[in-house]
């Protein structure tokens, strides 16, 4: 790898790993399971690694980033999500666009959570991060946790209510300081 | 239930995976003329994003050490095992970077070396179970091809095969091309890499601290710490929002390519000779001290953390910061006309000050107090007070120095001994178990012990950074063969 190359490379990944949490919450946003944000958020990776050349030092590179994934999901919801069951092609369009003006506030929900995570109990937050890892299978942690499926769902549902509020709250708090 | 709960219970379905047709139909027509609806509906696909993302650090607790099965033995499958997956991922850089996101149950890295550690050995395949390691060594491989070395003790587990978390302990990593982008995470903050040698300390109690041996490497402090670039020989305290710079240490880690060495020592039984030659040397009628600092009751008074010896599980004390010191009280008031000094050490950082390896209270009470130390030409010193060079002598500052530096191998334990002999007035420095200088003497007074320090003197004007495993200080002097003797059986490479 030359010099170049590798300055370039690494040019790269600086920004990208700073934007990328950025860009997946985006593409989550589009799309109906975390599964597919996953794949689309490859396929994006790749595309601008390709056009890297093309991306201006100093530009911003998440609008930038989050343009090329907004091409990617709605040739997504094109090709693939016609078996599936995904919300119309200009929902979609309206989400991205109010959800990219609304970015600022979205991040800092994201970071938010950090805090309010911490607040709720060690079981509880165990059996969050089984639900959410990439291979939770729902069947096992709810019949791990002494619930129906059914009722793991409640009880996910409540949890993601109780710590939206506690974001809300701690954002809330953050602006009156 | 009012309205508003079953909105949200719906985008909760469609989010799951639950939502039927006819609900998915329902959620686009609220969607599509609903400004607030959407704004729910982008902080709630905002919220499951971001929950995937800390779940994704947070792994389940500990698999049994007996999980870690070894996945293949001999040299050559693994070598081409490892040599298939680092070409893979040269040649499919941006694969490799895309790998980390789906995790999926494959291996994210191989143990390529283990020294002291009886739950795993070579080969054993690392999936994102937690690993618990309370003494040895080990040499890791990512399948990205970072190559990592940790010292116990350390609890970590891989995310993914570009992030390592360290929950504490301390890890070394080498990392190529192919791995660029590597990221340690450590409960005050992460280290991503940009093509580096780097290491990363996280003590259990206290701040984790980056240093950087070459390349470039981003620091970021969790809760909001600014975005910090560290080059070559600089280091950095993590701190929750914030960070600040460090003193850098090198030789503070193990580094990739010295486990293999450390492994290849025990298995010839290299511990067991240390043990079996330390055990004589304490039958030495002339023995003044022998310090292995094993025992907690019998650990000098001081201020010094404890560190890994030598040996897996063994213990030294780790100097670290200017006035950092052990007090010792050996020798008594007598004189001494030949005295011998061993240690081993593991230095981090020479140059000012001076650091410290046994340094007497006092300088000028008394003819003949003992200061040893390391110079800021990195040069062995034996100082004795009220001595004089004889005429012609090499050393220049008028004290009797080594002819060589003292880190031949920079982050490695060294053997350095000096046998100083008042009579013949002759002062021979030794570096690994080699003869290195002979200095004369013109005036030569026996030696004086008593009162000490290890790592300080006086004023806080002497350091020891770094660690030392063993002293020995003896009452007669020891010839060349015998310094190489102690120097063979105590080395823990091969």
């Amino acid at each position: 790898m030359s010099e170049d190359h590798q300055n370039h490379h690494q040019q790269f990944l600086r920004a990208f790993t700073t934007h990328e949490p950025a860009v997946r919450a985006f593409v989550r946003r589009l799309v109906p399971s975390r599964a597919d944000a996953d794949d689309i958020l490859q396929e994006v990776s790749i595309v601008l690694w390709e056009k890297f050349d093309n991306f201006r030092e100093g530009g911003d590179f998440k609008a930038w980033a989050c343009g090329i994934a907004r091409f990617k999901v709605l040739a997504w919801l094109r090709d693939r999500g016609r078996d599936r069951l995904v919300l119309n092609t200009e929902v979609v369009e309206l989400i991205a666009d109010e959800s990219l003006r609304d970015e600022p506030r979205l991040q800092k929900q994201r970071e938010a959570l950090e805090t309010c995570f911490e607040k709720i109990s060690q079981p509880e937050r165990d059996l969050l991060s089984r639900a959410y890892q990439a291979n939770g299978n729902i069947r096992e942690t709810a019949a791990a946790s002494g619930r129906t499926i059914a009722g793991f769902y409640q009880w996910l549902y409540r949890m993601r209510q109780m710590l939206l509020k506690c974001i809300h709250k701690t954002l809330a708090q953050e602006a009156s300081t | 239930m009012n309205s508003n709960n079953d909105f949200e219970q719906l985008i909760q379905r469609y989010m799951d995976g639950q939502a039927k047709s006819a609900e998915v139909e329902q959620l686009n027509e609220q969607l599509a003329g609903d400004h607030e609806a959407r704004k729910k509906f982008c902080e709630q696909l905002n919220l499951d994003s971001a929950l995937a993302a800390i779940a994704a650090g947070d792994v389940p607790e500990n698999l049994s050490p007996a999980e870690l099965k070894p996945a293949f033995q001999e040299q050559g499958r693994r070598s081409s095992a490892i040599w298939i997956l680092s070409l893979v991922a040269s040649f499919f850089l941006l694969i490799s970077i895309a790998s980390w996101w789906k995790p999926v149950a494959r291996p994210l890295a191989t143990v390529t070396s283990a020294a002291g550690i009886e739950e795993i050995s070579r080969g054993s395949l690392l999936f994102k179970q937690r690993v618990k390691i309370n003494k040895g060594f080990l040499e890791i491989v990512s399948v990205t091809g970072a190559k990592i070395a940790i010292e116990a003790p350390a609890e970590f587990w891989f995310e993914s095969a570009q992030r390592l978390h360290m929950k504490y302990g301390r890890m070394a990593a080498d990392i190529p091309d192919t791995a660029k982008g590597f990221t340690v995470v450590t409960p005050e903050g992460e280290a991503v890499d940009l093509g580096t040698k780097f290491g990363v300390d996280v003590p259990s109690q206290g701040d984790a601290e980056i240093h950087v041996f070459q390349g470039e490497v981003i620091a970021q402090s969790s809760d909001g710490g600014k975005r910090k670039s560290l080059k070559d020989g600089e280091a950095f305290l993590l701190q929750s929002g914030a960070g600040s710079s460090r003193e850098f240490r090198s030789s503070a880690f193990i580094r990739p390519g010295e486990v293999a060495s450390l492994h290849a020592a025990l298995e010839v039984g290299q511990q067991e000779r240390s043990e079996a030659a330390k055990e004589n040397l304490k039958n030495d009628p002339a023995l003044i001290t022998l310090l292995d600092f094993e025992s907690e009751e019998t650990l000098p008074m001081g201020t010094y953390r404890m560190g890994q010896g030598r040996w897996p599980g063994s213990r030294a004390p780790e100097f670290v910061n200017v006035g950092d010191h052990m007090k010792i009280d050996v020798g008594g008031k007598r004189e001494w006309s030949e005295l011998t000094l061993a240690a081993w050490v593991r230095l981090d950082q020479l140059g000012e000050p001076y650091q410290s390896l046994l340094h007497t209270d006092g300088w000028g009470e008394q003819d003949g107090q003992v200061h040893w130390m390391v110079t800021q030409e990195s040069t062995m010193r034996l100082a004795l007070y009220g001595n004089k060079l004889a005429p012609h002598s090499t050393s220049q500052h008028g004290f009797p120095d080594s002819l060589q530096p003292v880190l031949p191998e920079q982050g490695r334990w060294v053997h350095l001994a000096v046998v100083y002999h008042s009579a013949q007035r002759t002062v021979r420095f030794y570096f690994n178990g080699e003869f290195d200088n002979k200095e004369k003497q013109q005036l030569a007074h026996p030696a004086r012990l008593g009162p000490a320090q290890i790592g300080n003197w006086n004023l806080h004007d002497r350091k020891l950074s770094g660690r030392m495993d063993e002293l020995l200080i003896l009452g007669r002097i020891m010839n060349d063969d015998e310094i190489h003797n102690l120097f063979e059986a105590g080395t823990p490479y091969r």
